[in-house]
């Protein structure tokens, strides 16, 4: 294990990481760049919390290693939006869509990756690209915020 | 000490803010890495302890409860803003400082279970904080009167702004706070009655944690972040009560980033120096042989922990080869002698009995795990005279006195910061993850400490659900199909007698109203080395679905309707259960013909406590499932009723049914831990399935059986109870298949 500099950018800022290259993304976000808003779950991609957009495309960033990540674009919860005022994430306050909240954050980054590639998703296109775990069960209200967010009825 | 750094970190972004106010938690994006946090005394204008009304109107509300995501934090807010009549937007509330709580003599200290995150509208907190947000809009009333020579009572307060008509005069309430805050009153306000309330019971705001939530900015333990931390991977022993044999740090002490490589030695707690005053007492917190890896970052710490060569002495507790031999074990101690007598009623087991058809079924869940999406993990840092602790619990008061205990030091040298909370469920109760972390701290001293549990570790070192064995026997009278006589009983798995309940139980109205004349309950317990602990509505979680299905076996026997069969049984109990099961049955289509495959089934219970006329929180679940040609079972639709009295946040309400429903839900579908050689054989969620969106139906709450009693009881356990039950006896429903023990997932339908 050699250290090495990761070069990425992060919500739109450009980064120098040293860190083992096998280091995954999940924890050069938190640990190396202080962006904790972005969750260690399970480690194993089955809960999604650490979904962030790698390039555009909703991942799970326990998945992604270091190496693997440079001179990618990264986004995370903290980049979603300048105010923390995307659609989804002011029907999330309004609609009282989390529980404890943990693994929120990765359900917003799946959640609006999903509306940027369907715009108007069908409750199975929900069901297909929302696989997160959530222990509080606040699915019901995570499908009914995003079916709120693409104009449809619930 | 950092703490020294952490103050001035804290006036730095109060002085940013502006207000000189106590944000408490929270993160500043500019500043990272470093977590603010929160004075622990005074700040400025408080009216007590427990509130404090900034220059810029802001009304910060503290309170010994940590936020673990039930709203009962944005509970007490709203509490105090009925009575302060504040703009609801200028209202913040965070967890007062456990260490000033010690300090002012447990000022924080009202109503039942103060510094648990729970019980907002309990009495007698519920009262106490109404009367703080009287008292202070009296006292401000009385500061702006003095101002303009003016009688108080003349002086409207609303909105956050105070106003005198005649002269056409106001003031914003941070205005006037600092002279507010000195004022004493002659009377104290008696808050307004009930009818008068405008926000409780009528309002439904969003828990106040949300918008940090959804942007990313809140702090939840193991997001805490400070100057010169280092982190831990943690490993116990595998089979609870095992030891450390032996390890080499050598192996690891070399790889990049490793400080230290450490071990915790359960022989080596300090105990507190003074007699402790923990919410639950230690034992479910005792330290584990453990070994942990120090490193600069957490990746490094796990990395080096995998590579650490490491044996372990299993103990007694190797000897169990799997689940299956401890649940026959506590299955050989049903009805055997020396089980004690949990009810009776009428001649008991002596009863004579006269009708033909008996009804006998033995039904058993097993260990699950809390299974919090938050792992385990606190921080620390420990020197030679004194510790600070950042930690995520359900219960502040006892992650404060297990550091202590842990320790050694004297509880004014312990600070302890509760953060916001991944999840509890129970897991996060009696701090056994807040004292590990000091612990390994303990060894590194002058550093703060991040101890992080993997996934693996929070499963396979948890404080499982009990596991219940229960078997009983009803013998039906010939002409109604009502019970003469039950009898039985259960065995409880495990070594903590608190979490041995018979809630759920025997306080059943079934077995206490005569209704069934002749009742013998016992309850035998077999003593396994693997912790049990609070599992969301302990016990009750399991006896619910041991009794729900055991009537409904007997409805089938009698050949009755498994509604009317329960009308009958509580006939002559509060309303309320019948109305509970009338409105969930309705609105599931109840009786309404269904495709083939298909079948409704319905449950009620009440926790915590059911044999009391009006108490406790009443919940009927009625559901209607699929069951596919491979066996697959498809929850469609849910319908729960319900009676908690009266409701305080109707949205809060039904936010904490949704998820305690699907929480059951899950339980009985897919949880069990199994056990091999003594340790816990599941470690992560491949393992361990959960539920997910595609599984998950409408959960639909129904406010219809509500009784408007004057009590707002707990509501986030009572569901997990009777979605469990109703789902099996849908399943039978729609199979004619039986089914009596959890997960049903392992279970053959066809």
């Amino acid at each position: 294990m050699t250290m090495s500099t990761i070069r990425l950018k992060v919500n739109g800022k450009p980064q120098s990481v040293s860190a083992d290259p096998a280091t995954p993304l999940l924890w050069l976000l938190r640990d190396h760049l202080g962006l904790t808003g972005t969750k260690f779950g399970c480690g194993i991609a089955q809960c999604g919390a650490c979904t962030v957009h790698l390039n555009g495309q909703a991942v799970r960033s326990c998945q992604v290693q270091a190496a693997d990540a440079n001179g990618a674009s990264v986004t995370t919860i903290e980049g979603l939006s300048a105010k923390g005022d995307h659609v989804l994430q002011k029907l999330w306050a309004e609609m009282n869509v989390p529980q404890c909240g943990y693994c929120q954050a990765g359900m917003l980054m799946a959640a609006a990756d999903l509306l940027k590639k369907t715009p108007k998703p069908s409750n199975a296109d929900i069901d297909e690209a929302m696989t997160n775990i959530c222990r509080c069960g606040t699915y019901p209200r995570i499908r009914a915020a995003i079916r709120r967010a693409s104009g449809q009825a619930a | 000490m950092t703490a020294v750094l952490d103050r001035r970190r804290f006036l730095v972004s109060t002085a940013i803010v502006g207000g000189g106010l106590a944000l408490g938690i929270g993160s500043d994006a500019d500043a990272a890495p470093v977590t603010p946090w929160a004075a622990d005394g005074a700040a400025g204008n408080e009216f007590s302890p427990w509130i404090e009304i900034a220059p810029d109107d802001v009304v910060t509300i503290r309170t010994g409860m940590p936020e673990i995501g039930n709203g009962a934090m944005t509970q007490i807010a709203m509490n105090v803003a009925e009575e302060l009549n504040c703009d609801w937007k200028k209202v913040r509330v965070v967890t007062a400082s456990i260490q000033r709580n010690h300090v002012l003599e447990n000022v924080y200290g009202i109503g039942f279970q103060p510094f648990f995150g729970g019980h907002g509208t309990g009495q007698p907190r519920l009262a106490h904080t109404m009367q703080l947000g009287a008292s202070a809009r009296e006292r401000l009333k009385a500061a702006a009167a003095a101002r303009w020579q003016v009688a108080a009572g003349d002086v409207e307060a609303k909105d956050s702004l105070l106003t005198h008509a005649a002269t056409k005069r106001s003031l914003r309430y941070g205005e006037v706070a600092a002279e507010a805050a000195k004022v004493k009153l002659a009377v104290e306000p008696k808050p307004k009655p009930k009818s008068e309330w405008r926000l409780l019971g009528k309002a439904s705001p969003s828990k106040l944690s949300i918008p940090d939530i959804a942007s990313g900015k809140a702090v939840y333990g193991i997001d805490v972040q400070l100057p010169g931390m280092v982190y831990a991977a943690l490993m116990q022993a595998p089979v609870h009560g095992g030891r450390l044999k032996s390890h080499k740090p050598e192996a690891v002490l070399t790889m990049p980033g490793v400080r230290a490589v450490v071990v915790v030695d359960p022989a080596k707690t300090k105990g507190s120096p003074v007699t402790q005053k923990s919410t639950f007492g230690f034992a479910d917190s005792l330290a584990q042989s453990a070994v942990a890896v120090i490193a600069d970052h957490y990746w490094q710490a796990r990395t080096a922990l995998e590579a650490l060569p490491v044996e372990w002495d299993a103990g007694l507790g190797g000897q169990w080869a799997d689940a299956d031999s401890i649940y026959a074990g506590a299955a050989a101690m049903l009805g055997k002698d020396g089980g004690r007598t949990l009810k009776k009623l009428g001649d008991g087991a002596a009863a004579a009995t006269t009708g033909k058809r008996v009804v006998e079924a033995r039904y058993g869940t097993p260990y699950c795990d809390n299974a919090v999406m938050e792992p385990l993990n606190a921080t620390a840092m420990v020197t030679a005279d004194g510790a600070e602790i950042w930690c995520p619990t359900q219960d502040v008061q006892q992650a404060y006195w297990v550091a202590i205990d842990e320790t050694g030091l004297p509880p004014e040298k312990v600070k302890l910061h509760a953060t916001l909370v991944g999840g509890g469920f129970g897991r996060r109760t009696q701090a056994d993850d807040v004292r590990m972390a000091v612990a390994v701290a303990r060894q590194f001293p002058g550093k703060p400490v991040k101890t992080i549990w993997t996934r693996e570790e929070t499963f396979r070192q948890g404080r499982y659900r009990t596991p219940i064995v229960a078997q009983m026997k009803a013998v039906l009278d010939d002409t109604t199909g009502l019970p003469q006589a039950v009898t039985g009983g259960c065995a409880y798995v495990g070594t903590r007698e608190i979490f041995q309940m018979p809630l759920g139980f025997t306080d059943q109205p079934y077995f206490n109203t005569g209704v069934i004349p002749n009742v013998m309950l016992t309850g035998a317990k077999l003593p396994v080395h693997i912790m049990n602990g609070a599992w969301r509505a302990p016990c009750y979680n399991s006896h619910a679905f041991n009794v729900e299905t055991f009537i409904d076996e007997c409805a089938v026997a009698a050949g009755i309707d498994p509604l009317d069969y329960r009308l009958k049984l509580l006939a002559n109990w509060d309303k309320s259960w019948s109305d509970a099961l009338r409105v969930a049955a309705e609105k599931s289509g109840w009786g309404k013909p269904l495709p083939k495959g298909e079948g409704r089934g319905i449950a009620i219970s009440c926790w915590p406590l059911a044999n009391n006329h009006n108490f406790g929180t009443v919940i009927a679940t009625a559901v209607r499932v699929a069951v596919d040609a491979e066996g697959t079972i498809k929850v469609k639709q849910i319908d729960v009723a319900f009676d908690c009295g009266s409701v305080a946040n109707p949205d809060a309400v039904r936010a904490q049914i949704e998820g305690a429903t699907v929480y059951g839900m899950n339980a009985v579908l897919n949880e069990e831990l199994t056990v091999k050689d003594g340790a816990v054989v599941e470690g992560n969620f491949d393992e361990y399935p959960m539920i997910r969106m595609a599984d998950t139906p409408p959960v639909h709450v129904h406010f219809d059986a509500l009784s408007g009693h004057d009590r707002m009881q707990i509501i986030g356990e009572a569901p997990v109870g009777p979605i469990q039950p109703a789902i099996g006896n849908a399943v039978f429903a729609a199979t004619g298949k039986r089914l009596r023990q959890m997960p049903f997932r392992k279970q053959k339908l066809v």
